[in-house]
């Protein structure tokens, strides 16, 4: 078929050379020669790929992000326990709304408190840590009121606790900052009365690359050691050279080779995500 | 493996029934000759077994009535001083839960898996006093039991079950051997005792088995800094009483924990949310039944006597919720 084709296209190109012999100006010969000289066919090109809007799912739906507290903990626990524990975590995300959050953003959190006036109680904070697995998850906020540091450790399936709001949305390069106790109380102090920075649903979350400058030592812990493996400090303000070495010693470089420690969640992630989106959605 | 019994071949454990003399007597065989159950099958042929089994377990458990004998027992009513049978379950783990104050409490989630009831025996047969039910909880596979055992079972008509204990019952709570028991015989705001073989920690020394102090680490002390140190009086008695707490294997004990509040019922999964902390691993299987303690018995609750019956009592809702709980589709409370 081809061949045929071929021999059409020159018996073609030969009658319209003949037909008009003042049109064999350069440019004609030009793409003439460019046509006669592949032998081979040309190469199919697929058409371009659909690009798919899925206007069923709203924005925020379609953001990737699985909340820590879903992926179960490597544990002899039978799975089935951690799918009723997430039935229950579902329902009660239904009707508080929590948002997505890292170390680093800055949260206010409204509780009712029987102790206080009104009864409502609102605290802001930089978020300093998330721990906890299932219904017991945790964070705790930080801030300084009154030359006061206050850390207040909340349950984030507790029924007190009534609004959740994202002030900054931002992550820092820790998952845990406790290290801030020992840093200047300048980075520690967010304002109450901070308005929310806003915040598109499509683009990724900023990390803060800040170094945070430390009081002098002792600390309450020694960050300097690698087994807290702190980025966000400088330690060339706080420590010499030589005891940055030192701190080395209790290094433990086969951690990283240790297979038996090794946790792969990727699998157990996705399926965990595409169950919690599904149950949210209904 | 018989070199003192030079006479007779290997038939000594039928023989040593007639024969009596003393010197017969050594003659006894230790090693039976045991065969696993796939020992002299094909893979094929295991396969098969192994489905199969599997397959009439299912159903079994699924039948709401024994297939043997078709009529259930007669029921009788509730009167003072009767008591129900209780349920055989594994504990899964445990989790928060939060009271409509904002209180949080623990609970323990309890799964009653596969739980039938296997034998009833009258007073008579068992100790002149009560009537007891024997009941299995948690199926388990019928190729590492006993065959005394696979014919208590077979006669019940239930698979074989991981653990089977008995209940005392009094005579107006007797049930027929067959019947399926379920997570909804007891409801929430009901108190229970649980009991269960607690984690065995080994041997262990003095201070972490009965917490004595041990000695000080400093100051002279010359080997000596967990030790019990003095075991009794001294010359009168001249003697060491019996019960002294000393090192020993501690745990894989039955502990019984008294008195727990159900808080929540899930009678789509069968599964208890039973206040506080209870004794056993997770996925441990334990033995669960109405309270002992007087002050938490409950006649104000009227629970399922002689128990839940999924054909006469019909639909439950799929979670029966205590009145104190939070329940999490509630909005969240404002305490005023």
């Amino acid at each position: 078929m081809a061949a045929c084709a071929k021999g059409l296209d020159k018996c073609m190109f030969s009658l319209r050379l003949l037909r008009s012999p003042r049109l064999q100006n350069e440019r004609f010969l030009s793409t003439s020669l460019g046509r006669l000289a592949p032998k081979e066919p040309s190469k199919f090109t697929p058409p371009p790929k659909p690009v798919v809007i899925d206007k069923t799912q709203t924005v925020a739906a379609q953001r990737k992000f699985l909340s820590p507290e879903f992926i179960p903990p490597r544990q002899r626990t039978d799975p089935f326990k951690f799918v009723i524990e997430r039935k229950d975590m579902i329902r009660r995300r239904k009707v508080l709304d929590i948002p997505e959050f890292y170390a680093g953003s800055i949260l206010a959190v409204t509780m009712a408190d029987p102790n206080a006036s009104g009864k409502i109680n609102r605290f802001v904070g930089i978020c300093i840590q998330r721990g906890g697995k299932g219904l017991g998850a945790t964070f705790v906020l930080r801030n300084i009121i009154d030359n006061q540091g206050v850390e207040i450790c909340y349950e984030l399936y507790s029924p007190r606790i009534q609004k959740i709001d994202v002030l900054k949305l931002e992550r820092r390069l820790d998952d845990n900052l406790m290290y801030l106790r020992d840093a200047l109380t300048e980075y520690s102090t967010v304002d109450p009365d901070m308005n929310p920075v806003p915040f598109s649903l499509t683009e990724e979350v900023p990390v803060n690359k800040m170094k945070v400058r430390m009081r002098p030592k002792p600390w309450s812990k020694r960050w300097e050691r690698p087994k807290y493996n702190v980025q966000g400090i400088r330690f060339d303000l706080a420590l010499t050279p030589e005891k940055m070495e030192h701190a080395q010693k209790w290094a433990q470089p086969w951690r990283e080779y240790d297979m038996l420690k090794e946790y792969d969640t990727a699998q157990l992630e996705e399926q965990i995500l595409s169950e919690v989106q599904q149950a949210m959605s209904k | 493996m018989h070199s003192k019994c030079t006479n007779w071949p290997c038939d000594c454990v039928n023989l040593l029934v007639i024969y009596h003399p003393a010197h017969v007597v050594s003659c006894i065989r230790t090693v039976k000759t045991t065969t696993w159950f796939d020992e002299h099958l094909t893979e094929d042929n295991q396969e098969y077994m192994r489905k199969s089994m599997a397959q009439e377990y299912r159903r079994q458990t699924v039948d709401k009535l024994n297939p043997l004998k078709d009529e259930p027992w007669q029921r009788h009513d509730w009167t003072q001083g009767s008591r129900r049978v209780g349920l055989v379950a594994v504990k899964l783990g445990m989790a928060p839960v939060w009271t409509k104050a904002g209180e949080r409490h623990v609970v323990t989630m309890l799964q009653v898996q596969d739980c039938h009831v296997i034998r009833h025996l009258s007073k008579e047969e068992y100790n002149g006093h009560t009537a007891v039910l024997v009941v299995g909880g948690k199926n388990v596979s019928p190729f590492h039991r006993s065959e005394e055992q696979m014919e208590m079972f077979r006669n019940a008509g239930v698979p074989p079950k991981h653990k089977v204990t008995t209940f005392k019952v009094s005579d107006n709570a007797v049930i027929k051997p067959g019947t399926p028991l379920y997570a909804a015989h007891f409801r929430p705001g009901q108190y229970v005792d649980v009991t269960a073989k607690s984690i065995g920690k080994g041997f262990q020394g003095v201070m972490k088995r009965y917490g004595f102090k041990g000695q000080p680490a400093t100051h002279g002390q010359t080997k000596t800094h967990r030790r019990p140190g003095a075991s009794g009086p001294g010359g009168d008695p001249a003697k060491v009483f019996k019960g002294k707490k000393m090192p020993g294997m501690m745990g894989n004990i039955f502990v019984t924990a008294y008195g727990l509040k159900i808080w929540r019922v899930n009678t789509k999964y069968n599964v208890l949310y039973v206040n506080g902390s209870v004794p056993g691993h997770r996925n441990c299987v334990l033995k669960i039944r109405d309270t002992v303690l007087p002050t938490r018995s409950s006649t104000l609750l009227s629970p399922p006597f002689p128990t839940y019956f999924t054909e006469e009592e019909g639909d439950l809702d799929e979670d029966l919720y205590d009145d104190n709980l939070f329940i999490h589709t509630d909005p969240s409370l404002t305490l005023t």
